[in-house]
């Protein structure tokens, strides 16, 4: 276990800009976006009129309503963090077993005691869990710089922030939501998290073209003979690819329904599963048999990128 | 178990081409033993079997253990340092102790600050900050405060000056060595690690040309230098080689023929390793 965690923080060691500054950036970027929106309109609006127009349709709304407001637009500030967070993963895995054997540090790290079960673990618990949990701890506190910037104007525009806004927030829930909706991902991610670990182990240059080239041309040839044998572009391994992203537990895409707008899981163009935002829908998507089938894909790649890394030395 | 390495049949192939073929080596603990052999003579090959770098074929046992399939485990007792500068070069020096640490069950920070202490090399410093000789200096660190068995080297002071040179060999014998450890080591420059070598190992397209303790090699190899008129005498005690020194002097190289007989051919001595390696890479074997 000690051995594990200590792999782990090497992982974050190597990996700082991407797992802690990226986080940070885009945090800053919506916090600067918040400052600059709340300083146009003073400018235009010295005597802070529009705010105060706000506010008081604010303080017509039902606080259920004002509750549901904020929950729902708390999930969906989650969506940029977790677009960005899936290409820090992405490329991430593309050189995690890849880099230390361009560079031949892999014959340290090598004459360490740590097994290449141990090292592989590591890497995909880095992934699954530890760049999720920076990416959260950042937007949480993204959530709260916004939150107290907001109060502020509320109070500078003579409105009560604590029964317009902060009694009828709920940050736990939207926490506790978009962290399980992150770590769901995780682990419905694993197929293809397994994919760019093994094509990691293995590329000899250039593994972002070995991760992407196999898929893309067996779809197409998979279309072609779809398409010469009936006519229709159904049933190849991109829509299977296209299918899984849209059905993934992550926050990411809204959904207008009869009770209204508000964020999805996924993106609701499948009828495989139910896209709102629930627990319930989270677990339904992690017992299915597309999980089970997955999760067997997902074995194959990591066993054989193990056979690979055993076997590696530097490239 | 007496031997820290035992190998039979170590045998490598890579396609048609056979790295390592079919040899057998015994290492006892606590020696000092050179693998020397021509480039792409299968040193490199040999030590990654070893290590549980690469998989073989045949039998091979170090520390007890089956390096193919036991290579974490068996890494608690081997240390090793392959050429310069393997050090990921994004590593600050205090990050590198702390994962050798906790991943290491016989590293001794202590002893590593102390042999630290001995150089350049600063805490806050980042691998590629700095110069390959100090990374090497960093690396021995490293392995020397750790408590094992074996030391496997190869070719670890490649690309450094005659200064870095000297420093790493008084080092390794400084803080490495103690009667307990075992060295295998693999460089170019024979001459600089003569006199530490207890054992020598000569290899030659994937096979062992020669295998003996310093000792024997001292009492069974003379160079002579044939007096002109002596050469067809010389030539009859059956030389494994003959070459031309300064002056167009004839030197021969025997193996096994008593220094009495010899001295009367001309002048006779004790070959340095260097000659000798040439002569059996060059000659027959012996």
């Amino acid at each position: 276990m000690n051995s594990l965690l200590a792999l782990i923080k090497r992982e974050f060691w190597e990996n700082k800009g991407a797992i802690r500054t990226t986080p940070l950036v885009i945090g800053a970027f919506h916090v600067a976006g918040i400052l600059m929106a709340v300083f146009t309109m003073s400018h235009f609006d010295a005597d802070g009129y529009t705010t105060k127009m706000a506010i008081a349709e604010l303080g017509k709304m039902s606080p259920e309503m004002r509750s549901e407001i904020l929950y729902q637009g708390g999930l969906a500030s989650s969506a940029f963090f977790a677009v960005v967070m899936s290409f820090v993963v992405f490329f991430y895995l593309l050189g995690a077993l890849y880099d230390d054997r361009k560079d031949r540090s892999i014959l340290f790290w090598k004459s360490l005691p740590a097994s290449d079960t141990l090292t592989i673990a590591s890497k995909l618990l880095t992934a699954m869990v530890l760049i999720p949990l920076a990416f959260l701890a950042v937007f949480i506190l993204t959530h709260i710089v916004t939150a107290i910037i907001i109060s502020i104007t509320i109070a500078l525009s003579d409105g009560n922030p604590w029964t317009l806004f902060i009694a009828e927030s709920s940050p736990l829930k939207v926490w506790s939501m978009v962290a399980a909706s992150w770590l769901a991902t995780s682990i419905w991610s694993l197929p293809m998290f397994g994919w760019l670990l093994l094509v990691s182990s293995f590329a000899p240059r250039v593994p972002l073209l070995f991760a992407t080239l196999p898929p893309l041309i067996l779809t197409v040839l998979q279309g072609w003979i779809e398409f010469l044998q009936s006519f229709s572009l159904q049933g190849n391994l991109g829509s299977l690819i296209k299918d899984w992203f849209f059905n993934a537990p992550v926050i990411i895409s809204a959904e207008i329904s009869e009770e209204g707008a508000g964020p999805a899981l996924g993106v609701p163009l499948t009828g495989d599963f139910d896209h709102a935002v629930t627990i319930a829908n989270m677990l339904d998507r992690l017992f299915s048999m597309q999980m089970l089938a997955g999760l067997g894909v997902a074995a194959v790649f990591l066993v054989a990128a193990h056979w690979f890394r055993r076997r590696a030395t530097e490239s | 178990m007496s031997s820290i390495i035992s190998a039979r049949g170590l045998t490598k192939r890579y396609g048609r081409t056979v790295a390592v073929d079919n040899i057998d080596i015994d290492i006892p603990s606590g020696r000092i033993v050179g693998l020397i052999g021509p480039n792409g003579a299968g040193k490199t090959t040999a030590l990654k079997a070893i290590l549980g770098l690469a998989t073989y074929d045949g039998e091979l046992s170090v520390l007890g253990k089956n390096p193919s399939t036991q290579r974490a485990a068996l890494m608690e007792e081997v240390c090793f340092i392959a050429d310069v500068a393997v050090l990921p070069r994004w590593i600050r020096v205090h990050q590198l102790i702390e994962v050798t640490e906790k991943l290491h069950p016989g590293f001794s920070r202590e002893r590593c600050m102390k042999y630290l202490g001995k150089t350049k090399v600063r805490l806050d410093h980042k691998v590629k900050q700095l110069s390959k000789g100090m990374v090497t200096l960093l690396h021995l660190a490293i392995v020397s405060a750790i408590d094992a068995k074996l030391l496997v080297l190869d070719e670890p002071t490649l690309g450094l000056d005659i200064i870095h040179r000297k420093d790493f060999h008084t080092r390794l014998l400084d803080d490495y060595l103690d009667e307990d450890r075992t060295i295998l080591i693999t460089t170019h420059q024979v001459e600089e690690v003569e006199h530490i070598l207890t054992d020598l190992i000569f290899i030659k397209d994937g096979r062992i040309a020669l295998e003996s303790t310093m000792e024997d090699v001292q009492e069974r190899f003379y160079a002579v230098e044939v007096e002109p008129d002596k050469i067809s005498e010389a030539r009859r005690l059956a030389p494994f080689y003959e070459t031309r020194v300064r002056g167009g002097q004839h030197q021969f190289m025997y193996d096994g023929v008593d220094r009495d007989t010899l001295q009367n051919l001309g002048d006779t001595h004790i070959p340095r390793v260097a000659d000798l390696f040439v002569a059996i890479m060059n000659g027959g074997e012996s």
